[in-house]
This record gives structure tokens, C-alpha cells and sequence, in this order.
């Protein structure tokens, strides 16, 4: 494989880790606030994405503008769920149950966007950004450019929330231990259905980018299902810079991977790093204190 | 006590169960229909009697669903067309359509409802050689003639099957057999000296790719690049760069639409300009056009069918299409109507429709001794049930479609431009 | 007046003999084909919910073994021309050490990691299936041989059944005797607490394990039925999350704690689906109904679809009073105290 192929692999690869990035916090979110493994949310992802889609088409938004109008939406529907469905799970099969409950939330969207919207392939092509910048021979897409960039600034904006407001030291504190967060005062119910707003809302910004970035069809999600759980696996359950890490990390060697052997062997790295985590070190290599054993 | 509890419930169930089969017995008879079909049109000339009944089940949802409802409408054209002139044997057509989502064991299961359940008097064939190789072991077993709009792969030909015909001109390895010949009869100085292939991980789609690559390597250009992608593939940048970087001279695409798509945008992105760029089915769509704009210059494809050619009944198949569905007919719609003018010859000349292997076999011993006058052009087939006839080849100049190979043939619209102009 | 042993023990004879009997009973050769299909996912939800039933660990990732027996019979009849009652037993052999190999790595994490573990198995699985092209066919599928060129279509379908039948009965059993047995009381420790359990002296490493394998030994000979029978393999439809996740809701529907539970929830499942495909397969309905089925059985039937029921019967019952109607003696016979 030639020097100017790996370059070009690699950079391909961190542009995708950085929406992996976006996308695998909400997830680990999800799992640090409530312990619930939430399948459905690369089908909320696509949702958005198909959200975009039309009110672009109708009433000739920008895509990417379309993320006032999606995220807000997003961050109440989360937390109703969290509310109206998850809270009234029975704690003791709550991993079964919450994985059938988001499961069964998945087919609901897939056959709802397919009913809806049919099973053709859907994109979005914005004049600004069909072409690709070079830099030092390497081709970078202006598209994948700027949903990094999103991506970038809406992860650092999460993190700060969680490093530096009082809500997120009240949300890393639920994660850590809700027992002892409750007995220093924090209302934990509202803490929980407002991780689970920002996760979604997450997902609504994630899927504004993919609109711009490449087709979408309604069963799309489940190739992100297994990619994104092998990452928060990888960086860690409930860490939030660790999963950012670990996206960069795989995505990168899945660009390289794919320009080298091909599709197929890029998928399976996700995988191979999964179970290699889980046999060394299972509460993940990035996440710091913040990680837990499951 | 809590054990009787228990098993009560078991009871009750199975005794549901009893009742449901039975219902779903009666259900699915009294719902023929199940499925958006056509019935016999309001024309001059219904035909009255018994109808003919004719099963046909086909991706309406899923991975192929697009092609799958491309095919639907060309089958509900043909009907139209038939009944309006009296219907077969003086019987009017119905089609009865199920769905398989794209799913073997589904399609199994539909063509086996409508055979042993509704017990249908002939059947068409689905979309796609994953589909076709399962239902047409369906319909063999239980006798029954087999003619396909699109299973064309090689290994559809390979499985011993006396039943099946494939209603198109060519099989997926020979769609590109023009274009080879004209490739490799240029002089040495002009011809293309490297290829590369990127094929969807179908058997189609490779079947076309590889059939075209082992005739270019056989004519000593080099492959620099074979690239291979699971369906459902929708970022193609990565699998772009690996042939961007092998810069060959010509690139071949083994595709459906959207990967058609995906790969010349990423091209673009990434500056690579080949000489020549062919793709299988994409550049077919009208829909092409719309989604790469002016790139679509001087791109290649291999094409059964094209709405301007004067062959059979093509004129009036067109028109009847743009009556019955309000759009223009595309590859996948005239497919279904060859399906369906082969099996109407079949079934007049040999003057029987119903199940049972008499019937079936002569249809089918029919098909495989006479020649045919359809929307394609002349179709014969051989003992497998392959084609005989050839794909034309297609190019795109000036934002329309051209027929640019076979040279001097009656169907050549244009000549071929090559080098391509970059995109 | 029947005893409740007795009564039972007719409900089950009547259910067997409805289902020995429905073969010949079927209306024609799509019935049969579909009583095949709702019996072989009998087989599978019961064979899930020796894990996800006793464990409570879900695995999402079952058709994993589904595929691996039906691929490895496949390819042991077509490339090593073994007879297939053979090729069945090899692969399955295969399929259990594999089980083994993975559950060992599996099993050090548990709920929501387990169930990420077992949806990157399947995914691994489908993937490394679509590539292998001179072993399995890749996308093209692997057309496996019948079992006998003598046989038409529609006494294959019978002699499979019965096939089907057969195990699963042999399912069933296991299920029973794990359940009243010592190792099911060291699996139902697990699934309640299972640290405690650890603390108390339950090797649980090893039964879960143990149980993992012979949950996936059971899925993988009805692969090997399943290719045998249906003769077409297609890697992404057999190694797929549906099919796992149609066993955990009909397991899931019929009540994982009940004997019985995966059967009835196949029974009514398998035939609801197929009916919506053929009613409403022209959208996604049929999908949006399965989600909304799975949404409303985990929200408001956790334990199942049986004890609803049951609790249903139980008001057009006797109403069970505090007054006893049997003696001290037959009191003390019950509960095997002494005189």
C-alpha cells in the first residue's frame, strides 16, 4: 500500500471517527445515566436524518440550519422516553428488558420511516460542498470536513457541560454512583431524563450531518449498531471523552483498513477490538475513573 | 392447583391455534388480491370466463424493493395490454402479487403459498439471483414453468433447472460482451493498458463486472484494482481511493444505482479521471441524470432495453406505461413485460394454462425450441434457459442517452466518445 | 373429578397430538411448510430460553449457532461428501466447542455488555460469511442437497417436521430436567444475584458456560435441519439480528419461566408474521407491528403472554377460599411430613 494511500485512508478514517464520536456519546450517555443499552439509537439518528431531508425539501432550509429545529425536538422526545418508557422498567431484568424495549423502539422507527418515506435511497447535495480541499496530496471531502466539525464543536460543547456546569457534575455524579448521588441531594429522575435529552439530541445533530455526508434507506442502522457499541465498549461504559477517543481511534484504522483489505475486514476491526477488550481489560482502555465493569 | 393453572392456558392455546390455521385457510383464499394489482382494464374488449390466475412474488419492501416495484408495473402493464385485446386462450389475466421483502425464505414461502394455497395457473419470476435460485427450486419441484425477468447471474444457469427462462437479452457475464470487443479492437496505442473493478457483493452485479474482466485480461490489460463492497454500502470514499490510487486507465462498476452514485461522486472528490467508466445498471435510470448532473458525461453502461428502439411491440409497450402508471417504463418494467409476452406466446401457441406438468413441461419445451418477437428484440434460449441475444451498450452525451455499441447496427444512436471527457 | 396430575398430563397428550396429527391435517403443501417453519422456531425460542430463561442473559446473537450448523452441514455435504445424518452430528460437535470457545470470553461480562458481545458475534459471523466465497458461497448462498432426491417437495416437508418435532421434544426435556435439577437451581441463583451466588459456591463460570453450550448446540442441529430441508443458505438472512431477536419475543411472549412459554409464543408468533406479510407486506407495517407487539410484551407482559392468561382463566375459576378442602392427614401426605 503506497505512502499517499495510507495518508488518504487515514485521514478518511479520523473524518469518520469524528462522527463516530458525536454519535457514540449519546450512546455511552445513555448507558452511564440509566445502565440501558439503547439499540435504538442509530434508528433515532436516521430518523433525524430523514427529518432533515424533508424539511429541506419543503421548505428549502439548509440542512444543517434544520438542527434548530431537530435537536430541540429530539431533546423532549428523550426525555419522554426516559420518563414514559424506561423508568418503568423493572430493575432487576432491566438489561433484558431495555434492550427489547429500544429494540422494539428501533423496528417501530425503521418500519415507520419505511412506511412513510418508502425504502429509496435518500441524500442530500449542497452546492457548498461537493468537492474536496487538498491538503498535502490528500483528498478531503469538504462534506466529511464540515460534519467533523459539527461533530467537534458539539462534542467539546458536551464536555464542557459535563466538566464544568452544576448539571453536569450532577449528571457525572448519577453515572457514578445514583445511591450516593441522591443522598447529597440531586433530584436523579431529572437528571436521568435529561442525559437521555441530550443523548437524542445528540442523535439529532448527528443525523443533520449524515443527510449532507451520504444515502440513507431505513434499515441503515443496523451497520451503525455494531460499530457503536464496539466503541463505547472500547473507550469505556459511561465516559464520555473515552468513547470520544475510542471512535477517533477505530475510525482512523478503519479508513486504513478499508483502502488496504477491503469492506468487509474494515467491519470486522470493530468486532476484533470488542472482544479483545472484553477478555483484557472490560471496563474499557479510556474511560478513567468514570468507567465501569459490566 | 398452580399446575392446572398453568397448563390451562396451554389449552387454550393450541385450541386458538386450531382456529387460526384454519381461518388463515379461508383468509388468504378469500384475499387474492393481496397487494396492489391490476385488475382487467376497462377497455373495449374485457374478456370474460375464467380468469387465469398468475402468482408472482416480488421485493416490495426491503433491500430491492425499487427494481422490485420497477418490475411490478411492467407486469401490470402487460396484463393491461392483454386484456385489453382479449384477454390469453379468450381469458382474462389476473396477477397476484405478494411481497418477500427481499427475504429467501420468504420469497420460498410466497411462491409456495401461491402454487399449493391459491394454486395459481402459472407463475413469474422475482427480482434479483438471490431470489430467482430459491423460488425457482420452488416452482420446479412442483412443475411449473419459470420464466424470469432478473436472475441473471451465472450460477442461475448452473443448477440443473428445466423449468426456468431468463427474459432478457443476455446473462450478467455477457452484458458487457460489445464493449470488450470494441476495447480490445482498438490499436494498441489507443487502447485503455490497466482496469480497475469495484463490484457489489452480489452475484449480478459481479457476474457483470468479472464477465467483462476476464475478457479484458484475456486481451492482456492489466487489473490494478478489484474492490468488492457489501450491499447496503453507503460511504464509498474509502473504496474510491484504493482505485484512485492504482489510477487505471479504465474503471468498471458491477452496481445497482445508488453505488453507481456513491463511486462517481467519490471520483470526483477525489480527482480521479479515467479514460473510461463503465457501470452496470445505474446509468440505465433516468434518475441518474438527476443525482450526478453534469458527470454523467461519457459514462458507460450495458442495457437490455431502450424506450426509443422500434422492436416487437415496444412502441405501444411504452405507451400503454405511460397510460397505465403516468411515468415512463424503465429497464426493470420492460423486463417484466418480456416475462410476460413470453409466457402469453408460450401459453397460445400450446393452448394450455393450469398447473400440472403436461401443461408446464409443454410450455416449457415450447419456449426452449422457438424463437421470440419481443420488446428486446428476437429472443431464442438455450437448454439451460440462458439468452442467446446480446446487451447493448449505453453512453450518456449531452445529458441523454445514447446507443453507441454495437456499431452499425440499427439500434446505434450515436457514436462512441472515448477518451471520456473529465467529470 | 380429575386430580391435577392427571389434568396436566392431558393437556400436554392433547397438544402432542395435535401437533403429530397436523401434518397429515394440513390442507395443502403451504400448510405444511408452515407448520414446518413454526416448529423449527419452537425449537429455537425454547433452546434460547435455556440461557435467557434460566441466566437471564439475553442474547440477541443466537442465530450465530443457527448459521454455524446450518453452513457447517452444508459444507461438510458438499465438499467432504459426508452423508448428512453425519455432517449433522460433526457440525454440531462443532458448533459446541465454538459455543465453549466464545461463551468463555462471553461470559466475563454480563446484562447490557452481554448482550452487545452477542450482536457483534452475529454481525462477525454474517460478514465473514458473505466473504468467504469458496467455503460458503459468499452472497450467492449455498445450495445445499435434500436429503433424499426421492422424496417431493411435500413429503419433504413432512419427514421434517417430524424431524423438528422430535427435537423438539428432546428440548423441551432438557428444559425440564434442568429446570427441577441442581445445575438449574445454580443458574436461577445466577440470574437473581449472581455475585451472591459466587459468594455461596456456585461455580458459575462454569455453568453458564455449560448452558451457553448446550443452548447453542440445540440452535445449531436445527440449522442443520434447517439447511437440509430448506436446501438455500443466504448469509445475511440465516446469521441475522431478526432472527434472534423473533427468538427472544416469542420467548419472551410465551413467559421465559414456563416449560412451555418459547413454544406457545412460536405457535403465536410464526403464524402472525407470516399472516402480516402476506396481508400488509406492501409497506413496512408488518415491522412496525412486530415493534409495537415486542414494545407492548416488555412493557406490560414482562412475564410472558402464560401467566396473563392464566390469571385471565383463573377469574372464570373457582375462587380459592382460606377454607381447606382436605383433611390434616391429606395436608400433611402433600407437603411428605410425617405420620
Amino acid at each position: 500500500m503506497s505512502g499517499s494511500l495510507f495518508a488518504q485512508g487515514l485521514a478518511l478514517g479520523l473524518l469518520a471517527g469524528g462522527l463516530y464520536a458525536l454519535l457514540s456519546s449519546g450512546l455511552t450517555l445513555y448507558f452511564g445515566v440509566m445502565r440501558v443499552v439503547m439499540v435504538a439509537h442509530p434508528a433515532f439518528l436516521f430518523l433525524a436524518a430523514y427529518t432533515t431531508y424533508f424539511l429541506h425539501r419543503v421548505t428549502g432550509m439548509d440542512p444543517l440550519l434544520t438542527i434548530v429545529v431537530t435537536v430541540p425536538l429530539f431533546f423532549v422526545v428523550g426525555i419522554g422516553i426516559q420518563r414514559l418508557l424506561v423508568s418503568r422498567l423493572a430493575p432487576e431484568s432491566l438489561a433484558m428488558m431495555s434492550v427489547l424495549l429500544t429494540f422494539a423502539l428501533a423496528l417501530l422507527i425503521e418500519g415507520g420511516l419505511g412506511v412513510v418515506a418508502t425504502g429509496s435511497y435518500r441524500s442530500i447535495t449542497v452546492e457548498y460542498a461537493t468537492s474536496a480541499v487538498r491538503v498535502f496530496g490528500v483528498a478531503l471531502p469538504i462534506d466529511k470536513l464540515i460534519g467533523f466539525g459539527i461533530a467537534a464543536v458539539t462534542f467539546v460543547a458536551i464536555f464542557l457541560i459535563l466538566r464544568v456546569t452544576r448539571f453536569g457534575k450532577a449528571l457525572r455524579a448519577t453515572i457514578q454512583h445514583p445511591t450516593a448521588a441522591m443522598l447529597v441531594g440531586i433530584d436523579t429522575n431529572r437528571v436521568r431524563g435529561i442525559g437521555f435529552g441530550i443523548g437524542l439530541a445528540t442523535a439529532a445533530i448527528g443525523g443533520a450531518v449524515l443527510a449532507i455526508i451520504d444515502p440513507f434507506f431505513p434499515a441503515a442502522h443496523w451497520d451503525y449498531i455494531g460499530k457503536l457499541m464496539a466503541i463505547i465498549v472500547v473507550g469505556g461504559l459511561g465516559s464520555v471523552q473515552g468513547a470520544a477517543i475510542a471512535a477517533l481511534l477505530l475510525g482512523a484504522i478503519e479508513g486504513v483498513v478499508q483502502v488496504s483489505a477491503g469492506a468487509t475486514w474494515a467491519g470486522l476491526i470493530f468486532y476484533g477490538f470488542l472482544f479483545a477488550t472484553l477478555l483484557l481489560r472490560p471496563q474499557g482502555f479510556f474511560g478513567g475513573r468514570l468507567a465501569e465493569r459490566f | 392447583m398452580r399446575q392446572i393453572r398453568r397448563h390451562r392456558p396451554l389449552l387454550a392455546s393450541v385450541v386458538t391455534l386450531g382456529l387460526l390455521l384454519t381461518a388463515c385457510g379461508e383468509d388468504d383464499a378469500d384475499d387474492p388480491t393481496a397487494g396492489g394489482n391490476d385488475s382487467p382494464g376497462d377497455s373495449e374488449e374485457t374478456p370474460t370466463g375464467d380468469p387465469i390466475t398468475i402468482g408472482i412474488s416480488l421485493p416490495l419492501t426491503g433491500d430491492f424493493s425499487e427494481p422490485g416495484k420497477g418490475i411490478q408495473e411492467g407486469y401490470e402493464t402487460w396484463a393491461a395490454m392483454v386484456n385489453d385485446s382479449g384477454g390469453l386462450l379468450d381469458r382474462p389475466v389476473e396477477l397476484i402479487f405478494r411481497d418477500d421483502a427481499s427475504d429467501p425464505n420468504k420469497v420460498v414461502s410466497d411462491y409456495e403459498s401461491l402454487i399449493t394455497q391459491e394454486e395459481v395457473d402459472l407463475v413469474f419470476g422475482p427480482f434479483s439471483t438471490r431470489l430467482v435460485i430459491p423460488a425457482a427450486g420452488v416452482a420446479e419441484s412442483y412443475d411449473m414453468l419459470f420464466v424470469e425477468p432478473a436472475g441473471a447471474a451465472p450460477e442461475v444457469f448452473e443448477q440443473g433447472f428445466e423449468y426456468l427462462f431468463y427474459a432478457a437479452p443476455a446473462i450478467a457475464s455477457d452484458h458487457y460482451n460489445y464493449l470488450a470487443e470494441w476495447i480490445l479492437g482498438l490499436p494498441e496505442d489507443e487502447r485503455p493498458q490497466t482496469a480497475a473493478y469495484a463490484a457489489l457483493d452480489d452475484p449480478f452485479a459481479q457476474g457483470t463486472a468479472y464477465g467483462l474482466k476476464e475478457k479484458l485480461e484475456a486481451g492482456g490489460i492489466e487489473t490494478v484494482a478489484d474492490e468488492v463492497y457489501p450491499p447496503g454500502t453507503t460511504g464509498f470514499t474509502a473504496i474510491a481511493a484504493g482505485i484512485a490510487d492504482a489510477d487505471a486507465d479504465m474503471v468498471v462498476g458491477g452496481t445497482q444505482f445508488e453505488d453507481t452514485v456513491g463511486l462517481l461522486r467519490a471520483f470526483q472528490d477525489l480527482g480521479y479521471q479515467p479514460d473510461l467508466a463503465a457501470f452496470s445498471t445505474g446509468p440505465t435510470l433516468p434518475e441518474f441524470e438527476e443525482a450526478v448532473g453534469a458527470a454523467s458525461e461519457g459514462v458507460i453502461a450495458p442495457v437490455g432495453w431502450s424506450v426509443e428502439a422500434d422492436l416487437g411491440a415496444n412502441q405501444e409497450f411504452a405507451e400503454k406505461h405511460r397510460e397505465v402508471h403516468g411515468k415512463e417504463p424503465d429497464e426493470d418494467a420492460a423486463n417484466g413485460f418480456t416475462t410476460g409476452e413470453i409466457v402469453a406466446a408460450a401459453v397460445e401457441a400450446v393452448e394450455c394454462a393450469e398447473q400440472g406438468e403436461e401443461c408446464q413441461r409443454a410450455l416449457a419445451d415450447y419456449i426452449r425450441e422457438n424463437e421470440f418477437d419481443t420488446i428486446v428484440g428476437p429472443l431464442s434460449f438455450d437448454e439451460a434457459g440462458r439468452p442467446q441475444s446480446a446487451h447493448m451498450i449505453l453512453q450518456w452525451q449531452g445529458g441523454e442517452i445514447q446507443i453507441v455499441l454495437p456499431e452499425d447496427s440499427e439500434v446505434q444512436t450515436a457514436d462512441i466518445q472515448y477518451p471520456k471527457a473529465p467529470w | 373429578m380429575m386430580t391435577v396430575a392427571a389434568a396436566r398430563r392431558a393437556a400436554i397428550v392433547v397438544a402432542a397430538a395435535v401437533l403429530l396429527v397436523y401434518p397429515w391435517i394440513a390442507p395443502n403443501s403451504y400448510m405444511r411448510y408452515a407448520g414446518v417453519l413454526v416448529v423449527m422456531y419452537a425449537v429455537l425460542a425454547t433452546s434460547w430460553n435455556l440461557v435467557g430463561g434460566f441466566t437471564g442473559y439475553v442474547s440477541l446473537g443466537h442465530a450465530a449457532f443457527f448459521g454455524l450448523g446450518a453452513y457447517g452441514t452444508g459444507i461438510l455435504i458438499i465438499d467432504l461428501a459426508v452423508p448428512h445424518v453425519l455432517a449433522l452430528a460433526i457440525s454440531t460437535v462443532g458448533v459446541v466447542v465454538f459455543a465453549v470457545v466464545v461463551g468463555l470470553a462471553a461470559v466475563r461480562v454480563r446484562g447490557a455488555s452481554f448482550v452487545i458481545v452477542s450482536i457483534a458475534l452475529v454481525t462477525m459471523m454474517s460478514l465473514i460469511a458473505q466473504d468467504a466465497r469458496e467455503l460458503t458461497g459468499g452472497s450467492s448462498g449455498l445450495r445445499v442437497p435434500p436429503i433424499s432426491e426421492d422424496l417431493d417437495r411435500t413429503s419433504n416437508h413432512l419427514l421434517f417436521f417430524n424431524l423438528f418435532a422430535a427435537l423438539l421434544l428432546l428440548a423441551t426435556l432438557a428444559w425440564w430436567f434442568i429446570d427441577r435439577s441442581r445445575f438449574g437451581a445454580g443458574l436461577k441463583a445466577i440470574r437473581e444475584d449472581e455475585d451472591k451466588a459466587e459468594a455461596l459456591g456456585v461455580p458459575t463460570t462454569a455453568y453458564k458456560v455449560a448452558v451457553f453450550a448446550l443452548s447453542a448446540g440445540f440452535t445449531g442441529v436445527a440449522g442443520g435441519l434447517y439447511g437440509m430441508w430448506f436446501g438455500n443458505l443466504d448469509p445475511i438472512f440465516v446469521f441475522s439480528i431478526i432472527v434472534g431477536a423473533n427468538m427472544v419475543i416469542m420467548a419472551l411472549l410465551g413467559g421465559v419461566r414456563h416449560l412451555f412459554g418459547p413454544t406457545v409464543g412460536a405457535l403465536i408468533v410464526a403464524p402472525a408474521s407470516e399472516y402480516f406479510l402476506t396481508r400488509f407486506g406492501e409497506t413496512q407495517i408488518h415491522v412496525v407491528f412486530s415493534g409495537v407487539l415486542l414494545g407492548i410484551v416488555v412493557l406490560f407482559m414482562p412475564d410472558g403472554i402464560i401467566p396473563k392468561v392464566g390469571a385471565l382463566l383463573r377469574r372464570f375459576g373457582p375462587v380459592s377460599s382460606s377454607i381447606r378442602e382436605e383433611t390434616q392427614q391429606e395436608l400433611r401426605d402433600r407437603q411428605g411430613v410425617g405420620a
